[in-house]
């Protein structure tokens, strides 16, 4: 018998061992309004308050029900979006593709309820979704952008639109950015190493441009009109929002990663080489020799006045000067790493780790601790 | 006079003889084992390169790259696997040997004299009693290395694919940018992903059901035959081939699908390698067949 629960224990410590092999496979996805802030980290979406860090609610997923083999978790790890309506739109990343949309108004026994839910998709939802106008466009890994209607009041939604963006042939299209609209047209960026147009009335897609490596990020609107994006192949490119012409005006030492961030004339973007570009769009130049703050960085930077924030993925937080000076603002703990994109909310930066004791930051606009949350 | 010494000597129990070839061997598993362990970034951007590699090699088919893998694994483990069944089969013989049974049931209460004449018979026959589980924990390293080989290779999620680059560029190998996506379909399972087939509204883990039935199967074939129904190699074997099946599932269930091509396939080659070795034993599936 002894030799049984020997046996019985080995093969249950090496499972154990098996499960601990895959460590992090995603960042937290990160939003906020100016009273609660929705992180999005692993296996629940806590919403916290921005005035102290308290707890408001969790979101596992939904409740109840039986479900065969319904072992696989639930993996939050996407941006949640608040609607205009108020509801917090969160999508569940894992194979069993739904997305819901919780009342953070409405909360029961620590859980929000959920108005309504979408699992009509093939693929994992990374890419949050943009509403425009009532309607929700979220792109999706299966090559499709999915148009939802908001105003229908239907708890389970349908598609009122599926716009396939995969040419035929293509392979795959992996959609992980939040799509950008001009108010005319819809732009899409792919990981099949392209950059399209959808005319928003029509759905049909306006054009659709290659460009020489994946795009994981999203477009950014510069200041003159044109469209910026970066890709893995280390170029930053141009785009007419119209034609969809396009050229390269930059190349970088790494993959670009993040969203670009247009302020003004000024666009800023950084790679995963750690370094941070600060591009004049109506001069077509570098205002400075890129910078290195100490490591990669993925997440777009934050425009906070006359600075420009940047995470990095030692943990470190970093003001760039609008000359191009870089100073450490805040040092998240050792060992930690930031991949989200921070958030500037309730007067504060908030700021999301992986491998920390605690999961989210709140720091001051001196770059001060607030509070931090880790979860309850 | 007696001599002291030599009568301390006399009541002095035997100490097993040392095998220096058997004694280095088991040292080097070890060796090679923490040094696996200690440098496991390693191990896992070696095998994430070869992975791709393949995948590469045959028009960019992650099963099959899996696969393939597998075979290389078995045939760079065949023998390792062979010295496993050799020293397997040779403790197999020894519980059903004549005085093998005489010394259990002659010192079943003197446990430390049981240890010792069971010594002295490993050491007549030339087994080492480690022969049997080093080769298995070798491939240990091998195997946890896949578990995130596969999950960064196939990149379902972001920071897989920022840690491929970083594997694939260490070898400085694969020409990452034209890389990336992959393509991770299957015979239409996206091998990232655990695996559901949607049968009458039920998900279904069908990959992982022909982990669990394939991993039965092959310790079914593979258990060598035994006449003495107190053979505890038997004993272990025949608890083996149920909780082995049913957490190879479990695992299977939650894990990205490529996993489970993995176990499926090592499962296969491991009944072909037992097969050509002339080790299967078929009788073992029917129930209630005469073992041969």
């Amino acid at each position: 018998m002894r030799k049984k629960n020997f046996l019985f224990v080995s093969i249950l410590l090496l499972a154990a061992l098996l499960s601990g092999c895959t460590g992090a496979i995603a960042w937290p996805g990160l939003s906020a309004t100016d009273e609660a802030a929705y992180l999005a980290n692993t296996t629940t979406v806590y919403a916290v308050d921005l005035s102290d860090g308290r707890q408001l609610w969790t979101f596992s997923g939904e409740r109840g029900g039986f479900s065969l083999f319904n072992t696989n978790p639930s993996l939050f790890v996407s941006t949640p979006v608040v609607t205009q309506e108020g509801l917090v739109i969160i999508l569940d990343s894992s194979n069993k593709h739904v997305m819901y949309a919780v009342d953070p108004n409405d909360v029961t026994d620590g859980a929000p309820a959920i108005e309504w839910k979408f699992d009509a998709v093939d693929g994992l939802w990374i890419a949050p979704p943009l509403e425009v106008n009532g309607r929700l466009f979220a792109p999706n890994s299966d090559g499709n952008v999915y148009v939802l209607d908001l105003t229908d009041g239907k708890s389970e939604k349908q598609a009122i639109e599926v716009i396939q963006v995969s040419q035929p042939g293509e392979g795959e299209s992996r959609l992980w950015a939040q799509p950008v609209t001009d108010g005319e047209r819809l732009f899409v960026t792919s990981l099949d190493k392209s950059v399209l147009a959808i005319d928003l009335e029509t759905y049909q897609i306006a054009w659709h441009a290659d460009l020489g490596g994946a795009v994981p990020g999203g477009v950014a609107l510069g200041g003159d009109g044109m469209l910026y994006v970066g890709s893995l192949a280390k170029q930053l490119e141009r785009f007419d929002p119209v034609t969809g012409e396009h050229q390269p005006v930059l190349d970088t030492n790494g993959w670009i990663w993040g969203t670009p961030v247009a302020d003004g004339d000024n666009l800023y973007f950084a790679d995963v080489d750690g370094y941070f570009y600060s591009y004049n769009t109506a001069e077509q130049r570098l205002n400075w020799e890129p910078v290195q703050p100490d490591a990669s960085i993925t997440a777009s930077p934050l425009v906070i006045g006359d600075r420009v924030l940047v995470a990095t993925e030692s943990g470190g937080m970093y003001s760039i000067s609008a000359a191009g000076e870089v100073d450490l603002w805040f040092q998240g703990q050792e060992g930690s790493q930031a991949y989200t994109t921070p958030v500037l909310a309730g007067g504060f930066v908030l700021v999301a780790y992986l491998e920390s004791d605690y999961y989210l930051v709140a720091l001051d606009d001196e770059g001060d601790e607030k509070w931090t949350f880790a979860g309850r | 006079m007696k001599n002291p010494s030599n009568q301390t000597q006399a009541q002095r129990p035997e100490l097993p003889q040392i095998n220096p070839r058997e004694t280095f061997k088991t040292f080097a598993v070890i060796a090679l084992l923490v040094l696996a362990f200690s440098n496991f970034g390693f191990v896992i951007d070696l095998v994430v390169n070869i992975l791709i590699f393949i995948y590469q090699f045959v028009g960019e088919s992650f099963g099959v790259a899996i696969i393939l893998l597998t075979v290389l694994i078995r045939l760079i483990t065949w023998p390792l696997n062979a010295q496993q069944m050799k020293g397997a089969k040779a403790m197999q013989d020894l519980q059903n040997d004549k005085e093998w049974l005489a010394i259990q049931k002659k010192y079943a209460k003197d446990r430390e004299k049981l240890a010792q004449e069971q010594m002295r018979l490993y050491r007549e026959r030339n087994i080492n009693v480690f022969g049997s589980c080093l080769p298995t924990l070798i491939q240990f390293p091998i195997l946890f290395a896949l578990i995130p080989s596969i999950t960064y290779a196939i990149g379902s999620y972001p920071l897989s694919i920022l840690k491929l680059s970083k594997s694939l560029e260490a070898f400085g190998l694969q020409d990452v940018v034209s890389l990336i996506p992959l393509n991770s379909k299957f015979l239409g399972i996206d091998m990232g992903l655990p695996e559901r087939t949607v049968i009458f509204g039920f998900g279904i883990p069908v990959l992982a059901l022909i982990v669990g039935l394939t991993t039965y199967i092959q310790t079914k074939l593979t258990m060598p035959p035994s006449a003495n129904p107190n053979d505890q190699s038997a004993a272990t074997g025949r608890m083996m081939s149920i909780y082995m099946p049913v957490m190879l599932f479990l695992f299977s269930v939650n894990y990205a699908s490529g996993l489970s091509v993995y176990f499926v396939a090592s499962n296969i080659l491991s009944i072909i390698q037992y097969a050509m070795m002339g080790k299967v034993n078929w009788r073992n599936l029917i129930p209630g067949g005469k073992k041969s």
